[in-house]
């Protein structure tokens, strides 16, 4: 379990403010922002390599906050690796495992390269490996010791997409193996998406926003986790109230407290479920977007407008469609199929629906 | 530009004063070489006086070298990780010794170990006397060289990513089993390089030690006295000894030149 209850710190002119969050034992957490929002200097804070000013670290229901990095069992994995260049893998493996006899240092040694996949390079130098070996390499010395709580520094960031899928599958496989609390630090909310239990977003030393990564996702909290974590469009806007007769006045009830109302941003003219009146963010995910050629065609949300097709970006399973209304421009995601189907081409102008209920308003 | 080609006037130029400092340096100790015959340099190393010199010289260079190590290499780590108050004068200090006309190191190094001063009767009551004793020698060894020693260390510390260190914590290691584990093994060769240069310039101090110890005499003041009581002649073999002996320190800091330090 790892518990951070009002941490701050200060490093020279930048400082972590009122850091509270907690991941049970055996969770996957992690920790999203943009560069410099204070990302890897909570982990080391964490790992005790700096000093806090205030608040209190509690691992596995002890309070750490005074005690030394070595005292902590925790297992660190920096973003460049940080291998020791003067020693083999294997003797980098096993760096942690000094207690232990000779015996049992080799028997987890080889234990992990086998799960890793490195038994072929415990004998050689680290020079000349792959960010992909070197990556494995610092993973399977960080959890040699058994450390219980696992802290990782953006640890995709240097290596390819492909390694990066495959490292994903087996950081999930081995947290789930090692029944490690593990904390990743990382600048990609798919990350979170495929791996975590918990993320907090950070901005500027705060938590922006903590949850589950799907509740982050669909539901962000401020125009800036929705547009760092890109859930969709972020407009600018003023929120009305509708009448029964869709006037804008009276009253009517949606649900859940909330009410009938109209968004307005420029051209864009959107019927909405609010909470409130006035400005307000409204985020458009890429998905509720519904892209058609004809103002018939499939099924008939509350909000239908004309769209001009300005770029269309094929994925693999998903093709985005970059749209503009008026000088606002909007993205939806199709199926790559259906994309194909209607022929969406630049300059096209297409039918776009959105539910009111599909739009989340901040 | 390229270099390697005699290809233009500018190259020429740059190859051709290169080549004339070399011919200064190089010139005068080759001329020295040839100037001993090998009788007389084989009754220099049966020369009783002249080896005591040696033995005297490398003693208190040793001795010296590992005072600076010892004192220094804690403080290159300080200068190079932690950054204190009064860091850059700290440092500044430590060096101050390279730009000192050694003469005058001796003169202060006389009135502040001399028996005059209070750190001299300090250290006499001790039962460690500095002019004219060994311990003087090493003191003015240690105050020319010591600035080498730190000056390498700290370099070679700057030159390990304290993040390494910060794994090793992690790890289990407290600071000084992250030290000696990891940055020391790393930074070693080039904190070693910096000791050998150290205790070659340790063996070449006169300016210091002749105002602090002249008797018992290092070889570099023994070389002098026959210099000047005898002549050339009966300075040159003494001279082509210690020039050998600095030639195989110039050889193991070559071997010792660090090589990038990442097994392959």
């Amino acid at each position: 379990m790892i518990r951070l209850e009002g941490v701050g710190l200060r490093l020279g002119g930048f400082a972590l403010s009122e850091i509270g969050f907690e991941i049970p034992a055996g969770g996957y957490g992690l920790v999203i922002g943009p560069t410099g929002s204070g990302k890897t200097t909570l982990l080391e804070a964490i790992a005790g390599h700096l000093p806090l000013t205030s608040g209190r670290i509690v691992l596995r229901d002890r309070d750490v906050t005074e005690a030394a990095p070595e005292r902590r069992r925790i297992g660190f994995v920096y973003q460049h690796y940080h291998l020791f260049p003067h020693m083999t893998v294997g003797e980098n493996i096993g760096y942690g495992l000094r207690e232990q006899g000779t015996a049992g240092r080799g028997h987890r040694v080889r234990e992990l390269a086998e799960l890793l996949n490195l038994t072929p390079l415990l004998d050689r130098g680290i020079g000349g490996l792959s960010g992909g070996e070197q990556q494995r390499i610092a993973l399977a010395r960080a959890l040699a010791p058994r450390p219980g709580i696992l802290l990782l520094d953006e640890p995709f960031a240097a290596v390819d997409p492909a390694t990066r899928r495959a490292l994903r599958r087996e950081l999930r496989a081995i947290h789930e193996r090692e029944g490690t609390t593990t904390l990743q630090v990382t600048h990609d909310f798919e990350d979170a998406m495929q791996l975590g239990d918990v993320v907090a977003v950070l901005a500027g030393g705060r938590i922006a926003q903590l949850g589950a990564p799907e509740q982050v996702f669909r539901f962000p909290n401020s125009a800036f986790v929705a547009e760092f974590i890109g859930t969709g469009t972020v407009l600018r806007g003023v929120v009305q109230r509708l009448s029964h007769d869709g006037s804008a006045e009276g009253t009517e009830a949606v649900g859940g407290g909330r009410f009938a109302a109209r968004f307005r941003s420029g051209a864009l003219d959107l019927e909405v479920a609010a909470e409130r009146e006035g400005a307000a963010y409204a985020v458009l995910r890429p998905a509720d977007l519904m892209v058609s050629r004809t103002a018939t065609a499939g099924p008939a949300p509350r909000n239908r407008f004309a769209a001009r097709v300005t770029r269309v970006e094929h994925g693999a399973a998903v093709a985005h469609v970059h749209l503009d209304v008026e000088g606002t421009a909007l993205v939806a995601a199709v199926m790559t199929t259906t994309a194909e189907e209607l022929d969406l081409v630049a300059g096209l102008t297409v039918m776009v629906g959105v539910k009111a209920t599909a739009i989340h308003l901040i | 530009m390229p270099l390697s080609r005699w290809s233009s006037p500018w190259s020429i130029a740059v190859w051709l004063l290169g080549a004339l400092l070399v011919l200064f340096v190089a010139g005068p100790l080759a001329r020295l070489l040839l100037q001993a015959r090998p009788a007389s340099l084989a009754a220099a190393f049966r020369d009783p006086e002249l080896m005591a010199s040696l033995w005297l010289t490398v003693l208190t260079a040793t001795s010296a070298t590992i005072c600076s190590l010892f004192l220094g290499v804690p403080l290159a780590y300080l200068l190079a990780r932690v950054p204190f108050p009064g860091r850059r004068v700290v440092a500044g200090l430590v060096e101050l010794p390279v730009v000192v006309p050694h003469p005058v190191a001796g003169i202060a190094l006389l009135l502040f170990l001399g028996r005059q001063s209070p750190t001299g009767r300090a250290l006499g009551a001790l039962g460690l006397e500095f002019v004219s004793h060994v311990p003087g020698i090493i003191a003015g060894m240690l105050f020319v060289s010591a600035p080498i020693v730190v000056s390498a260390a700290r370099e070679a510390f700057r030159g390990v990513d304290p993040k390494l260190e910060r794994v090793a914590r992690t790890l289990g290691d407290t600071g000084w089993d992250a030290f000696r584990r990891v940055t020391l093994p790393i930074a070693g060769r080039s904190v070693l390089a910096g000791a050998v240069l150290a205790w070659a310039r340790s063996v070449s101090e006169f300016g210091s030690i002749v105002i602090l110890t002249y008797n018992p005499k290092v070889a570099s003041i023994l070389i002098y006295d026959r210099f000047t009581l005898f002549g050339l002649p009966a300075a040159v073999p003494a001279a082509v000894v210690l020039l050998l002996l600095a030639l195989v320190v110039f050889v193991v800091v070559q071997l010792l030149a660090p090589e990038g330090g990442v097994r392959r």
